[in-house]
């Protein structure tokens, strides 16, 4: 039986509260909340123009609320900005929580399907001090995607690019593989891929290889790319565009990775990234990394 | 000045003429034999190593990106910005006491850019992506210009040794060898060789020279040097004199070649040498090695006085670990001091033998300057806690490379036989525009 959707909606309706009812309760005039709020609706529908609806309350919101009622400055920033929803991804690793298990470089591997001796994250282990005073520590190290990134300043053939998202991307059809990125980049990051398969360990390991930043290689095979390219960590981009976190952050035993939208001042790495306790590698480089560590 | 001894050799030439023919022919049937040996294995070990095992047929890492093949590109690189500096000399300056050793420099320094450039070529992973590089500019990018300047290099180089030889490539032309045809093809039809024309030559030639130091000096030497130089994270590059101290090797190396090119052809073909020009080159490459030398104190003092660790891990490296033959022995030995103290002593420095003997091992010896150059700092990691680096070719990797360097001297050998290159008969006079 085909149920009409208006019978869907007037269950919601009947949930909803009366518009008067709710603005009858605060002590402004309820006429005008009414009106505005059917002005807005009539703004969404293109019934009138934005500009149209704040002339026409100017008047009445001014006496009523004693402001003036003008439109919110929207910030002049280039169209590119918005490019990737206008995300600026960025990672926060609090080294207090990692005790150095290695999950993230195990997830990742399989998440990239990286071949031996590609590792996009590394974790670098140890020991520091004076006995007895003596600690050891970790120090999970996936590529910092810099906002000036010395790999990208190097590229010959513009295959290595900063995204509007803030993740560095390499575009395996057009690198070269001179490997320059690999002796210019401060932090180990790229990884040459040789051309070597784990095939021997785990059957059908070429049938398939990870689509990073969305583009499907297919088939492993010892002459197509991205063998004889560079490599290096995505922040797994493909995971990013369906709404899922990097494999590192969703495995971490300890919840010692921290994802998220640094262009958003509420977003948790925002307010991490402003703790006193965040630092960032090699910053005497001036190479900006988006990969922030709390000590 | 120029006393050549044409009598000299006029008279000995008649005296021992048919049995000197036969010993030529017979050097020369071993000269080609060996060449043509050693390219062959290095295109077997190409092909099996390069070709079918891809990157895996070399030693390279991760940690180690570049290798061998890196610093034999350098190092042809060098050598021939340091021969076409040198042919500068003769061309752009007007120096016509170099005059016999012009062409041949120009031809060394195109064969060895042909050389440096295959080196590279093998090196990158995606051959196949190469034509990339002329596409896609990154203005940014050190390696992505120098690419550009090579080509223009090698255009000029070209050019600059065609204009040249142009004079006795028409006369070639004219005369009833069997390749007359060649040599006319060669010339480009334009036959003209009246003295007006060759005034236009000599200008035209002294122009490209010119264009060509800067073009040499910034475009393709020193800019090689920067794209070292600019890696800032790798402190022990990362120095502004890094690109003079490659210049300045390249002098060193260019010069040494020339003079051992000119040396041994003369002893094969038993021509006495131009002593006073050997002589003046000598001095000319002591003071090359006095300048490098210079810069490369001032180098490791102020990289070793500014204990960064990083700095100090890449000099212990080069100088205190089991690489360490290489830099004591060829870099500071055969290419410094030991090519130092024999153009120094005043009973070797006059001697051509000595001087010959100075300019080959310099030439062996910047094999290790340019390792030196490229593995150390790779060796050390990167980031404290990274694992360290260790690199040693594989014998794909030196079969290679032997068969590319006997390329390299095929190339060579044969722009020597075509082509009107031997200038042992110029006299100063006729070359000469004053």
């Amino acid at each position: 039986m085909d149920i009409p959707k208006k019978v869907w909606d007037s269950l919601v309706e009947q949930q909803l509260e009366e518009g008067r009812a709710i603005l009858d309760r605060v002590d402004y005039n309820t006429e005008l909340g009414l009106a505005m709020a059917k002005g807005a609706q009539q703004v969404m529908k293109g019934v009138i123009t934005s500009d149209q609806f704040y002339e026409k309350f100017k008047q009445a919101v001014e006496e009523e609320f004693g402001v003036t009622f003008q439109p919110v400055k929207e910030s002049p920033k280039n169209p590119k900005s918005r490019a990737f929803g206008g995300k600026k991804w960025a990672m926060v690793i609090d080294l207090a929580k990692c005790v150095g298990c290695d999950t993230c470089t195990v997830s990742c591997k399989a998440e990239n399907r990286t071949p031996p001796g590609v590792t996009y994250n590394v974790v670098i282990e140890d020991t520091v001090g004076t006995f007895p005073n003596v600690k050891n520590i970790n120090l999970p190290r996936p590529c910092m995607q810099c906002d000036k990134p010395p790999c990208v300043q190097v590229c010959p053939v513009r295959a290595s690019y900063k995204l509007e998202n803030g993740i560095v991307a390499i575009d395996a059809d057009r690198c070269i593989g001179c490997r320059y990125c690999q002796v210019a980049c401060p932090y180990g990051s790229r990884y040459f891929d040789f051309g070597l398969s784990y095939e021997q360990e785990m059957t059908g390991y070429d049938a398939v290889q990870a689509s990073e930043y969305g583009v499907a290689h297919g088939r492993r095979t010892p002459t197509k790319e991205p063998v004889g390219t560079v490599r290096k960590c995505t922040f797994c981009m493909h995971r990013l565009e369906r709404g899922e976190e990097p494999a590192c952050v969703e495995t971490c035993i300890g919840d010692a990775r921290y994802f998220g939208d640094l262009n958003d001042p509420n977003s948790i790495v925002s307010k991490l990234a402003a703790s006193p306790r965040a630092f960032r590698l090699r910053e005497e480089l001036g190479t900006e990394p988006r990969v922030i560590y709390l000590k | 000045m120029h006393q050549i001894p044409v009598s000299y050799q006029r008279h000995s030439s008649q005296k021992h003429s048919s049995a000197r023919q036969t010993n030529l022919k017979k050097i020369e049937k071993i000269w080609w034999a060996s060449l043509l040996l050693v390219f062959i294995l290095g295109m077997v070990s190409l092909v099996k190593g390069y070709l079918l095992e891809g990157m895996t047929s070399t030693n390279l890492s991760n940690v180690v990106p570049w290798g061998e093949w890196v610093a034999f590109y350098i190092y042809f690189i060098g050598m021939s910005a340091g021969s076409f500096l040198l042919s500068t000399l003769v061309y752009g300056f007007g120096m016509h006491q170099y005059e016999r050793i012009g062409r041949s420099a120009l031809l060394s320094a195109i064969v060895c850019m042909i050389t440096a450039i295959t080196f590279i070529f093998l090196d990158i992973g995606r051959p196949d992506h190469i034509f990339n590089s002329i596409i896609y500019w990154n203005v940014t990018s050190t390696m992505a210009w120098e690419i550009h300047f090579y080509i223009l290099y090698i255009a000029l180089l070209v050019v600059e040794l065609y204009f040249s030889m142009r004079v006795d490539l028409v006369r070639l032309a004219n005369s009833p060898t069997r390749f007359a045809k060649f040599y006319g093809f060669l010339t480009f039809g334009y036959r003209n060789i009246s003295d007006e024309a060759l005034q236009r030559d000599r200008k035209l030639l002294q122009i490209l020279g010119i264009i060509g130091i800067p073009l040499a000096i910034f475009g393709v030497h020193g800019g090689t040097g920067s794209i070292f130089a600019v890696a800032k994270a790798r402190p022990f590059l990362n120095t502004g004199l890094f690109p003079v101290i490659f210049i300045l090797s390249a002098l060193v190396s260019g010069t040494a070649l020339s003079i051992a090119i000119y040396v041994a052809k003369n002893k094969v073909l038993k021509r006495p040498s131009d002593v006073t020009m050997v002589r003046s080159l000598g001095s000319l490459l002591v003071m090359f090695l006095s300048i490098e030398l210079a810069l490369e104190w001032y180098e490791f003092l102020i990289g070793w006085y500014g204990v960064k660790p990083e700095e100090l891990a890449t000099i212990s490296t080069m100088a205190g670990s089991s690489w360490a033959w290489t830099f004591w022995l060829f870099q500071m030995g055969l290419a410094m001091f030991v090519p130092l103290i024999l153009l120094f002593l005043p009973k070797t420095r006059k001697s051509i033998t000595w001087i010959f003997v100075a300019s080959i091992l310099t030439i062996i010896g910047v094999v290790g300057v340019r390792f030196n150059m490229v593995v150390p700092m790779l060796i050390v990691p990167v980031m404290n806690g990274l694992p360290g680096g260790n690199y040693y070719p594989t014998v794909s990797e030196w079969i290679t490379s032997f068969g590319l360097i006997a390329m390299c001297f095929l190339l060579y050998t044969i722009g020597e036989k075509l082509l009107p290159i031997d200038q042992y008969e110029v006299v100063r006079g006729e070359a000469n525009d004053d």
